[in-house]
């Protein structure tokens, strides 16, 4: 069976190839990518994550928040991400290096997240969220099941989200949310990339730098 | 041709397919089951995609969780539980003699399907991992790698006491499927699940895994049939087919270097995705190639060469799509969007199942002696089928193409895109309850026809006719 | 031949056996030891495709592989050798803008750089922006106080320092500094050659540790 065995040989070297090339290659260029230590406000980006928000990131990975929110904003010139204000800057890689469970995502039926808790002018506060995962919109789903509705006894919770109109509940009673869903909103409201590490820079091509003078020559 | 006059190859069916019978029927069956259950999710997944509100109360089903459960027992139930049968069958017609322990079949084939359903309620419980088409919980891989291997083990023995001693083209991608899928599996539950690697990391390893179930495993499950039903039923010689090792290669070595191709863009440096635009260009090699060797389906007929047929140019059809959207410029419309989703079942249902229904259909009846019990249901599924999956692919591609542009557009609110998107998903969901309709046609006339109580013609007036040899200069 | 065979869609007849299918085709493949190896070299046409492939496929790589670097995230961007940061070529213009918004310059002049009026001078068409560089980088590095007229309106304020000197609250590199004032000077219309890094350094070692600047001291400086 000596063919056979250079046979599967082959296909064995293939695997390992491109498992080499591009799993092992990449864990090699970035597998030891540190944080990024700023002398002038004398602390490392990204800041560790909290322990609120590692465990909302468990709730949004299984409650399957990917299939329509992506978290990674690509650069300004290459789709519109930045002009819708999701985020200022290109997310690089050293942005995931705390998170246990990167969400990067494929779909965009909802806006990237990346840097939610970041967005300019006004980024969405605890309460917004939510009272969107509750109610959920005409685009979004509810999540009622990460909240609990309960008669109110004694005084009411603290927690208690602030409900009018027709999402109120009945009287006397009152929607709390679970910790499952602080933990979610907290993670979310970690979201920022505030920060800009060198590599996530705009990057201006050599050829179309915006010294006038190289603009004139490509003119002619 | 063998001068051996009392050897089987006289007869179209032998102890081959007679022995191979209940193992193989189960396998089938337990995929058709999948089939309508994954039917059953991408209606819910479809209809949660222009009505948010759908079934968002029951956790078991919120939008996230269906649409992991829909592909995952669509790829690791019907898929494979098919492609798995046919591969077996296929390898144990071209070794020429019986397939050994087929008992391992049958106890893997229980318990992958086992591994398959506590994975699913797993998922459904808020287990998924966060990869595409690999959120099997971490707690079923193993099972499922043992079960793999048991089902595996007579395809294997098959090739490896096989008469002849050249090897044809279903057999190279029958065994590559046999043969990689643990190492991808394991590979990537490895890095992905037991020690995850940091930061995206991960989503250029779950990249390499997505990449490279399809090139590896998905694709090579439905060409073994493709590659032997086509000229066998055509009675011709494949065309080039001296290039279609070149074919076969291309696609092992060059499909997992495709794994970037979602990460246009993204936070991952930028070789990464360049390397796949450059890998999902040169991976045309194969598609040509294999377009090259089976035209001839267009020279024959009957169920099982039209299905395949259908499958082959979608296929081919991914493949050109695949490379031409991988490119930058075209990517920043279509990342993201629809399009990709379009895609990715133009590539898993009109191509891979289309060609896996066609070798269903072939095989089916040598298995069971008997020709289908239904003409009309078989010509039935394959209509409306072809029909549900055309419409399907078409409105998502639709969709997809508005949502890129529009998204594009930064002026234009999410709202407002989703509004222009709700009509062609609806539409796509028109489709999917056609293609579980179709389905279910399928599922009544598979168990008509397999179940011998059920049988209408006796075994002993054999439908078959004698198959000639095929001529060596004949081109 | 094979069309009437197949005429009844229960069942597919196969045409050849699986014998002859895999000895036939095992010949095309010169595997057979009684058949001449057939090498057959590509088609033309297939070959010319193919190279035509191999040839977008290899220039593809080559341009856009940011040299296989892991800091380069824009394809387009070609590092330079030695040290993958300084790869990127960053724009000022860009880098100073977000500087100057994110709680720093904008909290006081505004965003758009008009000022307060009565309190906090404009930057836009100010002769302190546009004029000389040393004025604006001594401003920004150790702060300004004292009254002070800015397009014929007068104001007596104070405005903190920036630079990575004593008693500065923000501590912020030359290089930070250099950004800010070019894309001060460059942006609401004001038109001022951009200042480099090496211009604030030398600035600073030159001044040292000092109070913050008046119009009056600055105006003996050029
Ligand atoms: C705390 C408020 C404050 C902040 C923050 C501030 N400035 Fe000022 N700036 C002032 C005041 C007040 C004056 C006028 C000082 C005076 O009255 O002597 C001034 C004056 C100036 C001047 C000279 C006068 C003119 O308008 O042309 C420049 C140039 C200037 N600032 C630039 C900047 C830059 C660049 C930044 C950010 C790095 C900045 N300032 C941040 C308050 C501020």
């Amino acid at each position: 069976m000596k063919n056979g065995f250079i046979f599967l040989l082959g296909l064995f070297t293939a695997i390992a190839l491109s498992w080499a090339g591009i799993v092992l290659g990449t864990h090699a260029q970035l597998g030891a990518l540190t944080p990024y230590y700023d002398d002038t406000e004398g602390k490392s980006f990204p800041e560790r994550t909290t322990g609120i928000a590692a465990s909302g990131q468990l709730v949004y990975a299984d409650l399957g928040c990917a299939a329509c929110h992506t978290q990674q904003v690509r650069r300004p010139d290459y789709g519109s991400d930045q002009a819708r204000g999701w985020g200022e800057r290109q997310s690089v890689a050293r942005d995931y290096i705390h998170q246990s469970l990167p969400q990067l995502g494929a779909s965009r039926l909802g806006p990237d997240l990346a840097n939610l808790a970041g967005r300019k002018p006004s980024a969405p506060d605890a309460e917004d969220l939510l009272k969107l995962l509750y109610a959920g919109s005409l685009t979004h789903p509810p999540y009622k099941f990460l909240f609990e509705q309960k008669s109110i006894v004694g005084e009411s919770s603290a927690r208690a989200l602030r409900l009018t109109g027709n999402l109120a509940p009945a009287p006397g009673h009152e929607v709390v949310p679970s910790d499952r869903a602080l933990a979610l909103v907290g993670y979310l409201l970690s979201l920022n990339t505030a920060y800009d590490y060198p590599e996530s820079l705009p990057a201006t091509p050599p050829a179309a730098g915006h010294a006038p003078d190289t603009k004139q020559e490509a003119k002619k | 041709m063998t001068n051996d006059s009392t050897h089987a190859a006289t007869a179209e069916v032998t102890a081959i397919d007679t022995q191979a019978r209940v193992p193989l029927t189960l396998l089938l069956a337990a995929g058709l089951i999948w089939l309508v259950i994954s039917g059953v999710l991408g209606v819910i997944t479809s209809i949660q995609l222009h009505t948010p509100g759908f079934l968002a109360d029951c956790s078991f089903l919120t939008a996230g969780r269906a649409q992991a459960m829909r592909e995952t027992s669509f790829l690791y139930g019907w898929i494979a539980n098919t492609g798995l049968a046919v591969v077996l069958w296929v390898l144990g017609r071209l070794g020429g003699s019986p397939l050994r322990a087929l008992n391992w079949t049958v106890a893997g084939t229980i318990f992958w399907n086992l591994g398959l359903a506590v994975g699913l309620v797993g998922i459904g419980l808020g287990d998924m991992t966060s990869f595409a088409s690999f959120q099997l919980p971490r707690y079923v891989g193993v099972l499922m790698l043992f079960a793999y291997a048991a089902i595996a083990l007579p395809g294997v023995l098959a090739w490896s006491g096989r008469r002849s001693h050249g090897l044809f083209a279903s057999h190279w991608y029958g065994v590559a499927a046999l043969f990689l899928f643990p190492w991808l599996f394991s590979a990537a539950q490895l890095v992905l699940l037991w020690s995850p690697m940091r930061g995206t990391l991960q989503a250029v390893a779950g990249g390499w895994y997505t990449q490279s179930l399809w090139s590896l495993w998905l694709a090579p499950l439905a060409l073994t049939g493709a590659y032997y039903i086509v000229p066998k039923v055509a009675g011709r010689l494949m065309p080039s087919y001296d290039f279609a090792p070149l074919g076969f290669w291309t696609l092992i070595f060059i499909g997992g270097w495709t794994g970037g191709r979602h990460l246009v863009g993204g936070p991952v440096p930028a070789w990464i995705p360049t390397m796949a635009v450059v890998a999902c260009t040169m991976m045309l090699f194969h598609y040509i190639l294999v377009g090259l060797n089976l035209r001839i389906a267009s020279q024959a007929g009957g169920t099982a060469i039209k299905f395949i047929r259908f499958g082959l140019v979608a296929y081919v059809l991914t493949g050109t799509l695949d490379a031409l959207t991988s490119f930058r410029v075209i990517a920043v419309e279509t990342q993201f969007t629809f399009m990709a989703t379009a895609l990715e079942q133009l590539g898993v249902y009109a191509g891979i199942s289309m060609m896996l229904f066609g070798a269903l259909y072939y095989m089916l009846p040598r298995l069971t002696g008997r020709p289908w019990a239904s003409a009309a249901l078989t010509t039935g599924h394959r209509v409306l089928v072809s029909f549900g999956v055309v419409l399907l692919v078409a409105t998502l591609a639709v969709a997809g193409w508005t949502q890129g542009s529009d998204l594009l557009d930064s002026k234009l609110a999410l709202g407002e895109i989703f509004n222009r998107l709700r009509v062609p998903l609806m539409v796509g969901t028109a489709a999917q309850i056609a293609l579980v309709a179709a389905n279910l046609l399928l599922v009544v006339n598979f168990f008509r026809s397999a179940c011998v109580c059920c049988a209408t013609s006796t075994p002993s007036e054999t439908p078959f006719r004698q198959p000639s040899a095929l001529e060596a200069h004949a081109s | 031949m094979s069309t009437p065979l197949n005429s009844d869609p229960r069942i597919d007849q196969a045409a050849v056996t699986d014998e002859s299918l895999q000895s036939a085709h095992d010949v095309l493949l010169g595997k057979q030891p009684d058949e001449k190896a057939r090498y057959k070299l590509l088609p033309l046409n297939l070959l010319f495709l193919f190279s035509g492939l191999i040839f977008l496929a290899g220039t593809y790589l080559n341009r856009y592989a940011g040299h296989f670097d892991p800091h380069i995230y824009n394809e387009n961007s070609i590092p330079v050798k030695g040290g993958a940061v300084a790869a990127v070529v960053v724009d000022p213009v860009v880098a100073g803008k977000k500087l100057f918004n994110n709680a720093a310059c904008n909290t006081c002049h505004m965003v758009n750089g008009v000022g307060q009026p009565g309190a906090i001078p404009p930057l836009v068409g100010s002769d302190w922006v546009t004029g000389s560089e040393e004025r604006i980088i001594r401003i920004v590095l150790h702060g300004l106080q004292g009254p002070i007229t800015v397009n014929g309106a007068n104001y007596n304020s104070a405005m903190p320092p920036f630079g990575r000197v004593a008693g500065s609250g923000f501590n912020w590199s030359d290089d930070k500094i250099a950004s800010v004032v070019t894309y001060v000077r460059q942006e609401w219309g004001n038109q001022a050659p951009p200042v480099t890094t090496a211009k604030v350094t030398e600035i600073r070692t030159k001044d040292g540790d000092r109070k913050p600047w008046t119009v009056d001291e600055l105006q003996k400086l050029p």
